[in-house]
């Protein structure tokens, strides 16, 4: 989204270059998984959050609320742990190959997947992304003007968003009275994305699909048209994410391998990727896609290699 | 739940008419002043009205849509493990309401479940949900 924003001030006329940055001490301070500084007797929601309906029942944290949309998609699907463990050993692989990530030295098998402990079922430990400090920072500015900088621009070639057909008020929580709990704003906001790009999702070479948790990704897979409906599964399991095959994500290990920095190292990533600057290099690379958190809304964005 | 408790702001401006009107049928379930009462004629009200009244009585059944185990603690209110239930109303299949279990009971999609109301103080009252 916030691709979208400065695009739209420098065509515009109003600013000529733009900084986006995203720095979280998601660690150090306060631990996102903890549903935030909540203690003692007090109250919940208000504020047009719509919290009041869900937080006094205990239903406190994003990595809950997933749980009950995996659950969905597992009775729906038949997804199974192995295929959520799919993505998370293919982020824990990208981060293997990339020196900066926290995992870096730390592999992971199917075995150690299955065996960390259950945070709220179906999900475990390793289907959350990291707590982590960090910081990222993109420079937008026109491509006439990238023209004479040192490093190779990267292009924007289009961005959207949508939300749901039957977008609820509030804020996360309310995923659990749409229709559809494991349908995402992304799936109206990627049809716009690729009429806009003039490409589809057939044409990415990669992409960095926000991970949160294992399930976004499958949603996501899903919502962009990368596979069909209730299809993501078997898709991550065949092995089509992973470097070599047909759309290789998260080249740095994203969130749940490289840093947690809401969505901006996706965007670096998929910069230096375009470069032919990454550590885990996408030989050919020239399109990318990087999706934004997929709740309650869903922003994405289509980066091409400079010609 | 625990010596600490969450209790729903009452005091929003977006969702207090939704309370007051006794709009339950737009998935936003009642937190105050929701308890067992008298039913007046159901054909004297609205479809929504009538909704309210009948999850007010304990009649209204629902089944259940999904479920997580909580085993993960986040908050003294909350001890674990718990389970969060999300329960669509069997008349008003639009509609689905969060419930809490104690423990880790054995579930399955499509459950029967049965309201009741869980007074949280004085005036606040959560509906909540248990196996039928």
């Amino acid at each position: 989204m916030m691709m979208g924003l400065a695009m739209g001030a420098i065509l515009s006329g109003q600013a000529k270059t733009v900084i986006a940055f995203r720095s979280l001490n998601g660690r150090s301070e306060t631990r996102l998984g903890s549903g935030g500084k909540r203690a003692g007797h007090q109250e919940a929601g208000g504020g047009g959050t719509y919290d009041e309906y869900y937080v006094p029942y205990g239903l406190m944290t994003a990595g809950q609320t997933f749980a009950l949309m995996t659950r969905r998609h597992m009775l729906e699907y038949g997804t199974t742990p192995a295929q959520l463990g799919a993505v998370a050993m293919t982020c824990r692989e990208h981060a293997n190959a990339t020196p900066h990530a926290i995992m870096h030295d730390k592999a992971m098998s199917l075995d150690d997947y299955l065996a960390s402990r259950m945070i709220s079922t179906p999900l475990r430990l390793f289907d959350f992304c990291l707590e982590s400090d960090g910081a990222c920072a993109v420079v937008i500015t026109s491509a006439e003007r990238a023209k004479d900088l040192k490093k190779p621009p990267v292009l924007i070639r289009a961005v959207a968003g949508g939300e749901p057909q039957d977008h609820r008020a509030g804020m996360m929580f309310p995923v659990t009275t749409r229709h559809d709990m494991t349908e995402l704003g992304g799936r109206k906001g990627g049809e716009v994305l690729w009429k806009r790009a003039g490409v589809g999702p057939q044409d990415m070479d990669i992409a960095q699909i926000y991970d949160c948790f294992t399930i976004s990704v499958l949603l996501q897979l899903e919502a962009y048209g990368f596979c069909g409906k209730g299809e993501a599964g078997p898709f991550v399991e065949s092995g089509a994410i992973r470097r070599g095959g047909s759309l290789p994500i998260n080249t740095g290990g994203g969130h749940m391998s490289e840093a947690y920095v809401h969505g901006m190292n996706h965007i670096v990533q998929a910069v230096r990727q375009l470069r032919g600057e990454a550590d885990m290099q996408i030989e050919g690379a020239e399109l990318c896609l990087c999706t934004g958190g997929p709740l309650p809304v869903g922003s994405s964005v289509v980066f091409r290699r400079a010609a | 739940m625990g010596a600490e408790m969450i209790l729903p702001f009452v005091a929003d401006r977006e969702t207090e008419g939704f309370r007051r009107r006794g709009r339950a049928a737009a998935g936003l379930q009642s937190l105050r002043g929701l308890r067992p009462r008298p039913a007046p004629a159901d054909g004297a009200l609205s479809p929504l009205r009538r909704l309210e009244h009948r999850l007010a009585r304990g009649e209204r059944t629902g089944r259940l849509h999904t479920w997580t185990l909580v085993t993960h603690q986040v908050h003294p209110a909350f001890p674990t493990p718990y389970t969060l239930v999300v329960v669509q109303l069997d008349d008003a299949p639009d509609v689905r309401l969060m419930g809490r279990l104690d423990g880790a009971p054995e579930l399955a999609e499509g459950q029967p479940m049965q309201v009741w109301f869980q007074t949280l103080e004085p005036g606040v009252v959560l509906p909540q949900w248990r196996v039928a």
